[in-house]
């Protein structure tokens, strides 16, 4: 692996007497896709916003290096962008509009935020309010918000709490190549809640269990029952008959 | 939504005129004024009162508008931080001190000074109480303007009855919210440089500010600095707001309303709503005023605090009932 794209030295979050995350050390090189796994409140939501730096500053602990090397907060927005779990918006403004204001730390560009609606499939809802999309919709404006924030950055990073939350296995298929796009030039680290969709998409996953890394490896080697049994404290098994959407097999020509 | 912005100055402008031509002269003789028919002083005078409302509503504009955006909430206006009851209670310290003899007339600050240090002083508090939660949590902010502004017109009320009955009814006149009939023009040259500085922080700050707009965590990893943006919209906020109470008393609803106007006519884009919501609030306050030029109950006319509390109570009701607007 060439240098890493994202570097983290023991990177721990306590809220008061409760430790949310032990140190955590991480590395993720050039055309990594990695999956978080792991029980709810086990830490996947922490060491995301860890590593996107946007956790308040008491409790909090640990260095962060994007490229090689410490960032100020608008230098760090051009390498890497973060869409949380819980996307907000307090404001009348368009899908279009916000997916715009994803370009806040680079120059302005039309282009960059059509090509991001494309990519979520939402080119034809730019001029709708936020307000008036669906939940899924409003999922996909904050994660195209996300991708237009890192349009023409070399080695973009992306750093996405839960982001198939309320999106239908279509327009998931349609993300996930978008995604693909993204990881193929830089990294792309993402929470998910179901284990089997994070081996379809991920080359590496992560297993936390109250806020350690318990399992770090190939996802086909880590996403497995006995593994995620041990993880999740509850038996575990392989099934067919799950129905899951079809991935695209190439990356869609997103820049 | 250019158009509507020049729109909306074209009203203001129309306000103004309107507001040029009525007073206590008689309306004929003001609409002469309008027509060219000079009469110095009178005009000189009319003109300084419409500039005083339009700089007081402007700057009460641009105060709301930088606390709904601290806020993240469209309800939230000068008054949410108890800033006009903090400015309110300075005043009447000031009276009480200065009936009690604490100062001579020489030395007698006034009503304005005391006012502009209760301002500080609520905005002190508010922000110590503000930084027990990292800045973050605007709830705690809120809850902390109400109780203190609660707090801080109970003791109004107690001075109230230390005063002597004579500077009585200049406290309660102050506190009705009221344009001076004479404007003072080096008040109103403070409070025109106050507001034009914050009108240029804040429309320097537009793209920021549209950012904040999502959540916290969306805007810091998109590049925002929300802490000092935060802190930046607090003190311009409350600035504005002390400044215009000390000018005027607590005008209320202007800063809540006049920034709604200039988002259903402008949109929510911060680069026109800083603009928009000046002039909102200088068309709402220059209206209010001309419109209490033709209300005579027989007592003199009625504090503009009054007409905006009744035209800006309905409103505020009707903004709840939609919402919060969102």
């Amino acid at each position: 692996m060439t240098d890493p794209l994202l570097d983290a030295k023991q990177l721990s979050m306590r809220y008061g007497a409760t430790v949310a995350l032990h140190p955590i050390d991480l590395s993720v090189g050039v055309g990594e896709f990695v999956a978080i796994v792991g029980v709810n409140g086990c830490g996947k939501s922490t060491l995301l916003r860890a590593l996107a730096e946007v956790l308040p500053a008491a409790g909090k602990s640990g260095v962060v290096r994007l490229h090689g090397a410490s960032h100020s907060s608008r230098d760090a927005a051009r390498l890497r962008a973060f869409v949380p779990q819980r996307p907000d918006l307090a404001a009348e403004f368009t899908a279009r509009a916000v997916v715009g204001l994803g370009r806040f730390a680079s120059a302005p560009s039309t282009d960059a935020v059509e090509r991001a609606l494309h990519a979520v499939g939402l080119q034809g809802k730019g001029d709708r309010l936020v307000t008036t999309l669906s939940g899924g919709e409003r999922q996909r404006v904050a994660l195209a918000r996300a991708l237009a924030q890192l349009d023409g950055a070399e080695r973009p990073i992306l750093l996405l709490d839960e982001p198939f939350a309320g999106i239908d296995p279509a327009e998931v298929a349609r993300v996930v190549t978008a995604l693909r796009a993204v990881a193929a030039r830089g990294a792309v680290l993402c929470s998910l809640h179901d284990p089997g969709l994070a081996r379809c998409i991920a080359h590496r996953a992560l297993v936390l269990r109250e806020g350690r890394v318990v399992a770090d490896g190939p996802a086909a080697n880590i996403l497995v029952p006995t593994v995620l049994t041990k993880a999740y404290g509850h038996a575990m098994e392989e099934s067919k008959s799950w129905i899951v959407p079809s991935l695209l097999p190439e990356p869609a020509p997103f820049r | 939504m250019l158009p509507r912005f020049f729109l909306l100055s074209l009203v203001l402008c129309c306000a103004a005129l309107v507001r040029v031509a009525l007073g206590p002269i008689g309306t004929d003789e003001g609409v002469r004024l309008v027509l060219g028919v000079p009469s110095a002083d009178i005009a000189q005078l009319r003109v300084l009162s419409v500039v005083s409302a339009a700089l007081v509503g402007a700057a009460l504009g641009l105060s709301g508008l930088a606390l709904q955006v601290l806020m993240r909430n469209p309800l939230a206006s000068p008054f949410v931080l108890g800033i006009s009851s903090g400015a309110g209670f300075g005043v009447a310290c000031v009276l009480v001190l200065g009936a009690l003899g604490a100062f001579s007339s020489r030395i007698f600050f006034g009503e304005a000074i005391g006012a502009i240090l209760g301002a500080a002083c609520t905005l002190g508090i508010v922000a110590r109480l503000g930084r027990a939660t990292d800045g973050q949590d605007t709830t705690a902010l809120l809850l902390a303007g109400v109780i203190l502004g609660s707090m801080f017109s109970a003791g109004t009320m107690l001075l109230e009855h230390l005063v002597p009955h004579g500077l009585r009814g200049d406290l309660l006149s102050w506190m009705s919210g009221r344009l001076p009939e004479i404007p003072n023009r080096a008040q109103l040259a403070t409070l025109a440089v106050v507001t034009v500085l914050a009108w240029i922080v804040l429309a320097r700050a537009s793209k920021a500010l549209d950012v904040s707009m999502l959540s916290d965590d969306e805007a810091r990893s998109s590049g925002v600095a929300l802490h000092a943006l935060r802190r930046k919209l607090f003190w311009t906020g409350g600035v504005l707001a002390g400044v215009a109470v000390a000018y005027a008393g607590p005008i209320g609803f202007v800063g809540l309303v006049g920034p709604h106007i200039a988002r259903r006519l402008l949109g929510p884009h911060h680069g026109l709503l800083v603009p928009g919501s000046a002039l909102a609030g200088a068309l709402l306050l220059v209206s209010a005023d001309a419109v209490r030029q033709v209300l005579d109950l027989g007592s003199g006319r009625l504090p503009v605090g009054v007409v905006t509390a009744l035209a800006g109570g309905p409103a505020f009701l009707w903004l709840l009932r939609r919402g919060s607007g969102r």
